[in-house]
């Protein structure tokens, strides 16, 4: 395999100020990978360097084994195209003609185009399904037809590799995922090499096998996306907190910024342990957590809808084993989480034999003097247990002391 | 694409309208009769060459310097070329220099177009490239400055020779050397077709420099091939005729509505309808009035004016971007 980009040793920035410091990478044909990082980080000024815009002070750069400044502007044209963030031009281009300045390096200057420039032009339209739209001036176009318009035009340069800076940042979510949809079908069937900047790390994640990570001009991760978006990189890079997530129905990975609790502007701050399951406990979580409450969750089944929100929150959970059976040992554990807790609070989770345990959670806290709210809405018809032995079990509760909160907004008044 | 044809018309428009300027004079309509017939029509043809020539330069140096600072405001006058042009043309005159040589004045209007261009273009970059705002409002303050030193320099000028200065200033197809014009008619008509060959780099300089530059175009050599060709051309027509102002402005946009935004055949079609427009404006000059001649300046601004605004408002949007 040979390799689209090589740098190495590469220092690179403006005047007297030194933007990327030693860099080195390179990025083999026919791949697509996600350049990463904060703001000023180093990504423009590194696309800057391998487009030619911005002469650097020392190291090499290549493409495809050729030295970039051995390359003529035709030549390089030919060889790298760049999807900016947006066009701005006072001049009103219908499509067509904004493709065609695509194929500028290779037209003559005598007179009209070559056939053979037209039928690029023509394959670059159609593969961005803007054959209806070829005539109509470039501020006539929706955000995502032009976007659109200026990949055609990277295509009409047949490039071997296609630099997107930040190309998608202005779209909605439906037109990102089509201008994705487009260049990754590029990097399939014609094996053109992908490098994109994004700041949507969930988009990077979802398109590129491998990611680059910058951060002050030098590379502090390097590999496919799980391996560099890890919430300890992330959290050194981009000083935030966030969680990352690997979503078990599409096989993608998410990251999402962690929002730190604020503290409730009234009321007083309370621990509350959450018994909850299948995502039933979700709303209540994030509640407390607005509310200022410090929230502990389980026992839930790892995988559980509730278990990642509350991994992805924040919250201490205990874990059992997916689809196991609570195991006296997770519950004594959640015990000891309840016995810390100001209230322990039963949501509407259905009841089956191998979340049945969880109910021992709520009985010994209660016994302990904890206040234990139980969320028993129409408790029987999500009663799963051999002989209702559930629905028992918190009647007793109830008749024992526990307060009967059918809503969750009662839960929240309670607590306060 | 419906575009094709105007590009056409004007050139098949082109003879006929030249010839049309012919028949007019100052004795009236039609061909001059009387024994000195060969003379007035001889003296007509010339006049109507330099509108074609003047019309032709200052209309392409407009596509160009548009093209290029991304300004539909942009023009040889703004950025201070017609003016520099202007005063270094205004010097020659007033020292007698034509006397010595016809080269004298167009070189003379050429280097301190050029002059100017460079001073403004100086004085527009800090760091790195200029930006186009600080381009054209440098371009509007020197301009300003040059033409209050052509006046200074007028006003303590002896008083021969003075009218012949005060009439150039004020814009007049006028061919007062022969020389001249033949020499325009070498450089306005290549400098026309340079610049047509450099329409695939002016359209994607539209686009702004960096995306110019990723598309394979060597932007600064183009800007600078551009901006010196623009020049030229704009220095040219300033030498042969004064300083007539609009035509560098309107003609490019009224074209850009009529054939669209390609350089391809807004170059040949502005410098068409550039020199059509300043024929006919002349041969109106010279009989709205006659015996008295009125200067050509004052035809092009109130019949491009509103010519100007009812196009812009009928197709507004059409080859610029609001």
């Amino acid at each position: 395999m040979s390799d689209a980009i090589t740098v190495s040793g590469l220092h690179a920035g403006y005047g007297a100020h030194p933007v990327l410091m030693d860099l080195a990478f390179s990025i083999e044909a026919g791949s697509m990978v996600g350049l990463l990082g904060p703001n000023g980080a180093g990504k423009t000024t590194l696309f800057r360097v391998l487009t030619g815009l911005l002469p650097f002070r020392r190291g090499s750069v290549s493409l495809f084994d050729r030295p970039l400044a051995a390359l003529s502007a035709r030549t390089r044209a030919r060889l790298v195209a760049v999807i900016p963030q947006e066009l701005a031009t006072p001049v009103a281009f219908s499509v067509e003609q904004l493709v065609m300045i695509g194929r500028t390096a290779g037209l003559s200057r005598w007179g009209n185009p070559a056939s053979s420039d037209k039928k690029v032009v023509e394959r670059a339209m159609a593969y961005t399904d803007l054959m209806s739209l070829r005539a109509r001036p470039l501020d006539a176009l929706s955000g995502g037809e032009k976007q659109r318009a200026l990949v055609a035009m990277a295509l009409a340069q047949e490039p071997r590799i296609i630099l997107m800076d930040e190309a998608t940042s202005h779209l909605d979510i439906n037109h990102r995922l089509e201008i994705m949809q487009i260049v990754e079908q590029l990097n399939r069937t014609e094996r053109v090499t992908v490098l994109m900047i994004s700041h949507d790390l969930n988009l990077a994640a979802e398109f590129c096998e491998r990611l680059i990570l910058l951060d002050h001009g030098e590379t502090v991760g390097d590999g496919p996306p799980p391996a560099v978006l890890t919430q300890d990189a992330l959290r050194r890079v981009y000083h935030c907190d966030v969680r990352v997530h690997h979503d078990p129905t599409a096989g993608s990975l998410t990251v999402v910024p962690a929002r730190s609790p604020q503290p409730a502007p009234t009321g007083k701050r309370r621990s509350v342990h959450v018994v909850a399951g299948g995502g039933c406990g979700s709303e209540l979580i994030r509640h407390l957590l607005m509310a200022g409450h410090a929230v502990s969750c389980g026992v839930l089944n790892e995988g559980d809808a509730d278990a990642l929100l509350a991994a992805a929150l924040g919250v201490e959970t205990v874990l059992e084993k997916p689809f196991s059976p609570i195991t006296p040992a997770a519950v004594e554990r959640a015990g000891q989480l309840a016995a810390r807790a100001d209230a322990v609070v039963l949501t509407d989770v259905p009841f089956g034999s191998g979340n049945e345990p969880n109910l021992e959670i709520a009985e010994h806290a209660l016994l302990a003097g904890r206040r234990v709210l139980v969320m028993d809405a129409a408790l029987a018809d999500r009663d799963y247990t051999a002989h209702k032995s559930a629905t028992r079990r918190v009647a007793l509760l109830v008749e024992q002391g526990a307060r009967s909160c059918p809503t969750l907004r009662e839960v929240l008044e309670q607590l306060d | 694409m419906n575009r094709r044809y105007p590009i056409w018309l004007i050139v098949a428009l082109t003879p006929l309208v030249l010839g049309l300027c012919l028949l007019f004079g100052a004795e009236g309509l039609g061909l001059p009769s009387g024994p000195a017939r060969r003379t007035i029509l001889y003296l007509r043809l010339n006049r109507v060459l330099a509108g074609l020539l003047v019309g032709a330069g200052l209309s392409s140096a407009g596509v160009v310097l548009q093209a290029l600072l991304r300004n539909p405001l942009a023009e040889p006058y703004v950025l201070g070329i017609s003016s520099g042009a202007g005063l270094g043309a205004g010097l020659a005159i007033l020292a007698g220099a034509a006397a010595v040589s016809f080269v004298a004045v167009p070189l003379s209007a050429f280097l301190a177009g050029m002059g100017t261009l460079l001073l403004v273009y100086r004085l527009a970059s800090q760091r790195g490239g200029p930006s186009i705002y600080s381009l054209l409002l440098s371009g509007v303050i020197v301009s300003a400055m040059c033409s209050s030193i052509l006046m200074f320099v007028i006003s303590i000028a002896p008083v021969q020779g003075l009218h012949s200065v005060v009439w150039w200033m004020l814009g007049n197809l006028e061919v007062y050397a022969r020389g001249l014009l033949r020499l325009s008619g070498l450089v306005i008509p290549g400098g026309v077709l340079a610049i047509w060959l450099l329409a695939p780099e002016l359209n994607a300089l539209t686009l702004g420099r960096e995306m110019a530059h990723h598309v394979g175009v060597r932007a600064h050599l183009a800007m600078a091939a551009g901006l010196t060709l623009a020049t030229l051309v704009a220095a040219t027509a300033v030498a042969l005729s004064g300083l007539i102002g609009f035509v560098g402005l309107i003609v490019p946009h009224a074209m850009r509505l009529l054939v669209g935004p390609d350089h391809r055949r807004l170059v040949p079609a502005s410098a068409l309808a550039g020199g059509m427009f300043l024929a006919v404006c002349d041969a109106v000059a010279r009989t709205v009035l006659a015996p008295r001649e009125i200067p050509v300046g004052v035809i092009t601004a109130l019949l491009g004016g509103p010519f100007f605004l009812i196009l812009l408002r009928k197709r507004r949007a059409r080859g610029w971007i609001e």
